[in-house]
Formats: C-alpha cells, sequence, structure tokens
C-alpha cells in the first residue's frame, strides 16, 4: 500500500522551457498532421501567435520534466506495474514555445482499491497547476495512476 | 484543419466527425516515448512487457488519448478547447485500429462564454472501449 501520509504533499517546482520541436514530435508521433502544430506561418494564419501546444502536449512536462518520476519514486512505487488511469487538462491560458512554465506536482488522494478479480490495486491522484513566466495560471493537470499489485 | 464552428450551428446530441488511428506500430510507441519522454519500457520492450505479466508491449494510454485530442481539434479549433479528460478502460496493443467518436451532450451560455460539452470515446476495430471521457469547447458566436 502507498503510503496514505504522503496525500497533500506537494513537490518542488519543474521549470519547463516549451519549444517549437517538441510540440511538432508529439504531433509527428500521434500520426496528427494538422499544420498548425508544425508551422509558425500556418498557426499565425489560423489566428494563434505561434504554434499552439498538442492537447495533450503536457504530457511532457510531467514525464520529461520528472514530476511523475520523482513521484513515483517517493511513493516507492514499481513503475513497471504503474498503468494510466486518468488525465484531464484544462487550459487556462494561452501557451506557446518560448514560454518557461512552471508546475508544482501534489498528491490530492491515494486508495486501494480490489478488483472484481480479487486483485488489488493502488490508485495515485495528483494535481498540477502550471504557471507561466509571468505568473498567469496557464493549464491545470489532474492525473491518476495506477499501481497493479 | 478546423473551420470555425459556431456555436449557433452545434446542436446537442450532434456527433462530431470520426476518425479512424492505426494500425498502431511498434514503432510508433517508440516514437511517442521518446516525444513524451515517458520512457517505461512496458510500452517499447516485448521481453520486459511479458516479465511484468503482459502478452507483449501496450500502447501508452496518452498516445490514444493523442488519437482523441486529434479528433477534437480536426474538428474545433484548438484555441476553443478549454477542457479535455478521459479514462484509460482498456489496454492497446500493436496492431489494434482505434476509431475515436464523439456527441454533443450538452450546450450553454455561462460567464459569457458559449460552452459546449462533449462525450468521447476511442474503440478499437472490435469495439473494445480504450478511452473514454469529455471535452468543453468555448464556441465563437454568429451574434
Amino acid at each position: 500500500m502507498a503510503d496514505m501520509s504522503k496525500i497533500g504533499k506537494e513537490y518542488p517546482a519543474v521549470i519547463w522551457e516549451v519549444e517549437r520541436g517538441k510540440i511538432r514530435e508529439m504531433a509527428t508521433a500521434i500520426g496528427d498532421s494538422n499544420l498548425i502544430f508544425r508551422d509558425k506561418a500556418a498557426a499565425v494564419k489560423e489566428g494563434y501567435k505561434d504554434t499552439p501546444i498538442t492537447p495533450t502536449y503536457l504530457t511532457v512536462p510531467a514525464m520529461g520534466g520528472g514530476n511523475m518520476l520523482t513521484l513515483v519514486g517517493d511513493l516507492g512505487i514499481n513503475f513497471a506495474m504503474v498503468l494510466h488511469g486518468e488525465e484531464e487538462y484544462e487550459f487556462l491560458g494561452d501557451i506557446y514555445p518560448g514560454d518557461v512554465i512552471t508546475g508544482k506536482c501534489r498528491i490530492v488522494n491515494i486508495e486501494e482499491k480490489t478488483t472484481k478479480k480479487g486483485s488489488k490495486m493502488d490508485l495515485v491522484t495528483t494535481e498540477v497547476l502550471y504557471k507561466n513566466q509571468r505568473g498567469e495560471d496557464v493549464a491545470r493537470a489532474r492525473t491518476v495512476i495506477v499501481e497493479r499489485k | 484543419m478546423a473551420q470555425d464552428l459556431y456555436f449557433e450551428d452545434v446542436q446537442v446530441g450532434q456527433a462530431m466527425p470520426s476518425l479512424t488511428k492505426g494500425p498502431v506500430a511498434k514503432l510508433q510507441l517508440v516514437m511517442y516515448a521518446g516525444a513524451s519522454g515517458d520512457f517505461n519500457p512496458l510500452h517499447t520492450d516485448d521481453d520486459f512487457a511479458k516479465a511484468v505479466g503482459m502478452p507483449g508491449v501496450i500502447a501508452h494510454g496518452m498516445l490514444i488519448m493523442g488519437f482523441v485530442g486529434q479528433a477534437i481539434t480536426d474538428w474545433i479549433p484548438r484555441k476553443n478547447l478549454k477542457k479535455l479528460g478521459v479514462r484509460f478502460a482498456g489496454m492497446t496493443f500493436p496492431g489494434e485500429t482505434i476509431t475515436v467518436t464523439g456527441a454533443v451532450t450538452d450546450k450553454r451560455k455561462e460567464n459569457g462564454s458559449n460552452l459546449i460539452t462533449c462525450e468521447v470515446t476511442a474503440v478499437d476495430q472490435n469495439g473494445g472501449v480504450k478511452v473514454s471521457g469529455s471535452f468543453v469547447a468555448a464556441l465563437p458566436s454568429r451574434g
């Protein structure tokens, strides 16, 4: 069982610079050919300041930025047994290449569940509020990870 | 690219255009691992996946959520998307074809915004649900 006393714990902020190339790489991996995620001129023509982030780009600061691994390590979770339960993004403001976003990961809940087949799993819910370099709230991410036992 | 969609032109019950993706390839999982920074070998190393009780590598759930995101932004401009939330209901294996569908479940005016809520589902070629969730978009008005 994950350590319930960690509910409410907040981790040090992850600082992440948003890069156009990383947005394009994400679109390419998904197979999304929408030019707004690939080409600044195309994005500007559609009314954006620059290439906007793809709807699921915020997984990059969470994974690549280390928030998730820090959490998994701190909770003593076996990363190999982790499945993703839920993910939710709220977009509160624009995020563009060159922006530096800062997100603090906070544990909002930990619970143990038993499946119908009788196997146990831990569910850990986290929230990250991302602020940009001007201190504006730009996004909120809510994640539920599941550790299979 | 998504054309502007106006609040007045969207009705509750209306379907969003469906999007079919795949078949999901192992190479795509490697690309997604690099793009996202999620290097859990469960998604890229068959031997490792088998050692933890899987038949082989499974797709990142976030890749399937990415397909959902693409379906939405093919229909509604990216700037209008305000919230997207999903639950991962089933694992996706290489070779599977994923289809994203959705429908408008609510439309309302709130604090000067014209909001729609849509349910979205991603299923495999046999109808098995991989991802289900919903999104909220703020649409321009013709008014």
